[in-house]
């Protein structure tokens, strides 16, 4: 099956590291990957301009199936996939409906890291921080399992402390970080030149 | 199953638009529902606030489940209410791939008209204006390719168009020229006859059925 896919992506950006855990939890590594340089803006290549009008990443391809949007090509790869690999959504209301609710409050989240507000960003931080404390020590954002809630947010909360993030200020989402960062999947798909460099940014250091 | 359920919404709000097509294609009518003025600024009140500290609409209770995110519901509800209704994501690959994808291209369509709407500055102005076009003519393409009487993702009506649809109905009640989309304006014909639709049409718009013209020459 892997076989048969194909993963254009740029090493860091978090929609693209969303489809490699998924990926990886679906256990279909030995898909088809080209890594593209973001700074030397190979996103903008015909190659892939032809494939994608948008000129986006990621960029999947399974056999026909074009997908250029993280969370579909998640929601695709867990339906497509429901029998194998780590069952991504949960088939309990309560914790399905956490589950939606938070994936979709992850694009907002995102969105707050690539804007300039830093008041805007603190407040989101404060709600997430406030999210995990409400669920307790060890918990994913959903509940007890992993999900694909996990799955999505979690390239953002990877981002927050490689840009220098205290912990000491938000304990519960660096406690997060801490459990998710050793689960195989994400550090298989643990962003190349963080492993290269492995001093981060300060950018959000004071916030 | 709708009586424990409660809907707090705003009128010609699109997210809020997503939601209640979805209630009524999964035949849950007669949901709970408060109908909130954005003029007045309901939606900061703190009864919503004590909910969703977001304050946002659509805000949306079932039993002691609360989603304010117009696609957590949708999905939600075609997962919890599967076997009723219509069936709102196809089996086919093919279908559901198309499906996923624009339904989440269809967040970008929102945003950019979003953006568009609410821009005063004359340069952001004439740029979100271009980036809208851009985006318009990017779905007419997308329509074009499927044929006449589609559906955004192929023959059948799916979560898709549950989500994009509402963007759609606003851009040509703010005006846009059918003539200048031929496509997206057969779309639009299509889907306003759809009973879960007509049933969700924005009141305001039924009081006043003459729109606005802001993107009459776009």
């Amino acid at each position: 099956m892997a076989k048969y896919m194909t993963l254009l992506w740029g090493s860091g950006s978090p929609p693209c590291w969303r489809v490699m855990i998924a990926l990886e939890e679906k256990n279909l590594q030995g898909y088809n990957q080209k890594l593209l340089s973001l700074e030397k803006l190979e996103h903008k290549s015909k190659e892939l301009l032809a494939i994608n009008p948008r000129g986006q990443l990621p960029t999947f391809k399974h056999g026909d199936n074009v997908l250029s949007e993280s969370y579909a090509v998640c929601f695709y790869l867990e339906s497509q996939f429901k029998s194998q690999g780590t069952k991504l959504i949960p088939d309990g209301p309560a914790e399905q409906a956490l589950m939606y609710q938070r994936m979709f409050e992850g694009l907002t989240f995102y969105e707050k890291l690539n804007v300039r507000n830093k008041e805007a960003l603190v407040t989101e931080l404060r709600l997430w921080e406030g999210y995990l404390q409400k669920l307790g020590s060890g918990s994913y954002l959903a509940g007890p399992s992993f999900t694909l809630a996990d799955v999505v947010v979690f390239p953002t909360v990877g981002t927050v402390f490689r840009f220098g993030l205290s912990p000491e200020r938000y304990p519960k989402l660096g406690e997060y970080h801490n459990l998710l960062k050793e689960r195989p999947s994400i550090r298989a798909s643990w962003p190349p030149h963080w492993l290269e460099s492995p001093k981060g940014l300060d950018t959000l250091k004071d916030i």
